[in-house]
Parts: C-alpha cells; sequence; structure tokens
C-alpha cells in the first residue's frame, strides 16, 4: 500500500504502522469521493481497503434468497467479487496498454473507491424495495440509481482522465463506463425473492 | 538441602554454556514481542481453520467467506506493517513520487549491537514459519478446490493466496536485499555449518 507518511531509513523499519492512520486515509478517500475535486489524494496515497469494503458490503447487499433456503447466495457473493475485480482489472489493463501512465494500483484504487456512490445506491434501493413494488417504486430506483451512476462516472473520470493521452480519452473512459453500467444493472435489476 | 540444589543449578548452567559454546544464545531465544507473535500466526492459522472447518461449523457458506475474508486482510495488515517490523525488522512499502512513478521500497533494519534491536531468533523462527507454511497451504486448497469442482471457494482461496503470497514475496526480498548481502549470508551460514560438524566430531560425546 501506498505510504506517503512513510519515509525511508533505519527507524521506520522497528514501529509498527498506526492503525488508526490508515483508516482515516480511507475516510479521506471516500470523502474525495463524494465530493470530486482536482485532487491527488486518490493517486498518491492508493490504498486497497476502500475497495474491499465497497465490494464486500455490495456482494452482501446483493444477496438473493432467504435465510431459510438451502442454496443460500454463495454463487451471488462471489459473482459480485469476480465482476468488480475482474472488471477493475481488465479496465486498468486497457488503460495501461492504451499508453496510460497511472500504476496498475493506482487504476484498481481510483475504480474501486468510485464505486462508493453505487454503494450507496444499493442500500436506497434495498430501503425502497422494503415498500409496496409497483411502477413508482421502480421509477424510484430507476432515479437513484442513474444519478449515482452519473456520479461514479464523473468521480472516476475525474480522476483517470488526466494520465491518459489526449487523444486516447474516449478509448479509456468508455470501459469504466461499461463497467459502472453493469453494476448499476445489477443493483436495479435486483429483486430479494 | 537447598545448598546443594544450588550447587546443582550452578553446573547445570556451566555444562549449558559449554555445550553451546556462546554465552549470548538464552538471550536470543526469548521472545519479546508476544502479542505480536501470537497475532502473526492467530490471523493466518484461522483463516485456514476456518475454511476447513467452515461446512461443520455453519450452513451459512456466506458467514464463512465474509469470516475468511476478514480475516485476511487483518493477516495481511498486521503482518505487513506491525509483525515484520517488530519482530525481523524489515518492511515493505510502495512509494509514489512527484512525477506519479510508482516505487516499491524493500528494507531492512542495519545490525546494531544493542541488545534490545537485535532480532530474537525464536521470533524469527516464528515469523518465517507461518509466513512461508500458510501461503503454501493456500495454494494447495486452490488446486483442490479447482479440481473436486468446488468453484464457489475459489475467489476465497485465491484471494488467500494472493494475500499472503504477496507478504511472502515482500518479506523475502527485503531478506535478500542487495546482492552482496544473499552470498555473504550464504557463505558464512555454510561456515558455521562446516565448523559445528568438524567440532562436533572432535569432542567425545
Amino acid at each position: 500500500m501506498a505510504e506517503a507518511a512513510e519515509s525511508p531509513g533505519d527507524p521506520g523499519t522497528a514501529t509498527p504502522r498506526p492503525l488508526m492512520r490508515d483508516l482515516k486515509a480511507v475516510g479521506k478517500k471516500f470523502m474525495h469521493v463524494l465530493y470530486p475535486r482536482k485532487s491527488n489524494t486518490l493517486l498518491r496515497d492508493w490504498d486497497l481497503w476502500g475497495p474491499l469494503i465497497l465490494c464486500v458490503t455490495l456482494a452482501l447487499m446483493l444477496q438473493r434468497g432467504s435465510v431459510d433456503s438451502e442454496k443460500d447466495g454463495g454463487p451471488q457473493f462471489a459473482e459480485v467479487f469476480v465482476i468488480v475485480w475482474f472488471g477493475a482489472v481488465t479496465i486498468t489493463l486497457n488503460s495501461k496498454l492504451l499508453g496510460g501512465n497511472i500504476s496498475f494500483f493506482q487504476s484498481l484504487c481510483v475504480l474501486g473507491y468510485c464505486i462508493l456512490p453505487l454503494t450507496v445506491a444499493m442500500l436506497v434501493c434495498r430501503l425502497v424495495l422494503l415498500a409496496e413494488l409497483g411502477p413508482i417504486n421502480f421509477m424510484v430506483r430507476l432515479f437513484v440509481v442513474i444519478v449515482m451512476f452519473a456520479w461514479s462516472i464523473v468521480a472516476s473520470t475525474a480522476f483517470l482522465a488526466d494520465s491518459q493521452p489526449p487523444n486516447r480519452k474516449a478509448l479509456a473512459v468508455y470501459p469504466v463506463f461499461l463497467f459502472y453500467f453493469v453494476i448499476s444493472w445489477m443493483i436495479l435489476t435486483f429483486t430479494p425473492q | 538441602m537447598l545448598q546443594q540444589d544450588s550447587n546443582d543449578d550452578t553446573e547445570d548452567v556451566a555444562l549449558f554454556d559449554a555445550e553451546e559454546e556462546t554465552t549470548n544464545r538464552p538471550k536470543k531465544s526469548k521472545i519479546r514481542h508476544p502479542v505480536a507473535s501470537f497475532f502473526h500466526l492467530f490471523f493466518r492459522v484461522s483463516a485456514i481453520i476456518v475454511y476447513l472447518l467452515c461446512e461443520l461449523f455453519s450452513s451459512s457458506f456466506i458467514a464463512c467467506m465474509v469470516t475468511i475474508i476478514l480475516l485476511l486482510s487483518c493477516d495481511f495488515w498486521a503482518v505487513k506493517n506491525v509483525t515484520g517490523r517488530l519482530m525481523v525488522g524489515l518492511r515493505w512499502w510502495n512509494h509514489i513520487d512527484e512525477d506519479g512513478k510508482s516505487h516499491w521500497v524493500f528494507e531492512s533494519r542495519k545490525a546494531s549491537s544493542q541488545e534490545s534491536k537485535t532480532v530474537s531468533e525464536a521470533e524469527s523462527r516464528i515469523f518465517w514459519l507461518g509466513l512461508i507454511a500458510c501461503p503454501v497451504l493456500w495454494v494447495v486448497f486452490a488446486f483442490s478446490a479447482l479440481f473436486s469442482f468446488r468453484v464457489k471457494w475459489l475467489a476465497v482461496v485465491v484471494m488467500g493466496v494472493v494475500l499472503q503470497g504477496a507478504n511472502l514475496y515482500g518479506y523475502i526480498r527485503c531478506k535478500v536485499g542487495s546482492r552482496k548481502n544473499l552470498t555473504s549470508m550464504a557463505t558464512s551460514y555454510l561456515g558455521k555449518q562446516f565448523l559445528r560438524q568438524t567440532t562436533g566430531d572432535g569432542q567425545p560425546s
């Protein structure tokens, strides 16, 4: 994990890294995703804890099936994991092949953290689904998912676009669009049966 | 009675010292960081135990999977940021400089004459044993999951291999450091073994 506060040298090899510093860094990055500004925080001090937390939360919320069914949502849990991580790795490889100058883990970090709006959308959808189903219910969910999807795209392109060569920006951005579209689709079509 | 006992004690200590040839061996085998040593092994071993016994304990695949993921994450953070530094004085991390280039830094604590900074042998043994044995087990689990078609576990097992393998690779690179260190380590180790064998053969048992 990138450790901007670490400095090379002997004393550091004897002292353990404080946990609160890492937790605060994760929290700060969540804030940066919610209020995207031109800043380097996500890129400079990358870490993959936020994406892991978001991925597990999303996978847990996308569970279909009741508590007393035998085949509880195992495959769906692993499915979400695979889609998120495999998708993020593929986008990263794509951007590197297009000549982007961003490192592998930095790109994974940005893509993972920008799933936060969609996780919030999932939470809202699950709450909305507690009410009675119907066209209004669907319209509300559709609106929420579209807004959060746009938010994810804006946040991730704000961080990623600078690292691409200017004539390749669209080529690098459209897989991101696809990635968040697939996740939004999973969220929108979720019904707890 | 008591005097006889104390005489026996001093005799035992003298024999012990003569056999070992060094007088500071007892100090080095103390465990200086018991909490760190415990947690170094605790998270790794519990993750493996939960994986093996999950079908017995709980019928919920999700609960097991989340527990294992949690344990693997805690283990990764603890081993990378705490136990490696306290127990063996090694550190590896990633640094992104002003140009946006990423560098991986592998450091090891220089040997110093201070007692408090030397690495204890017992801790070093515990550290490397835990570090090497567990990723090997996860690789074995990966093959077994693949070939017995329990594919739903593959995501968790791959995560185990990746996280623990990353720590293993990082610390081996720290240890190997520069080429010079490796050859000098190898020659001094072989030299010690050779010496021990020749003096061991020379002394009557």
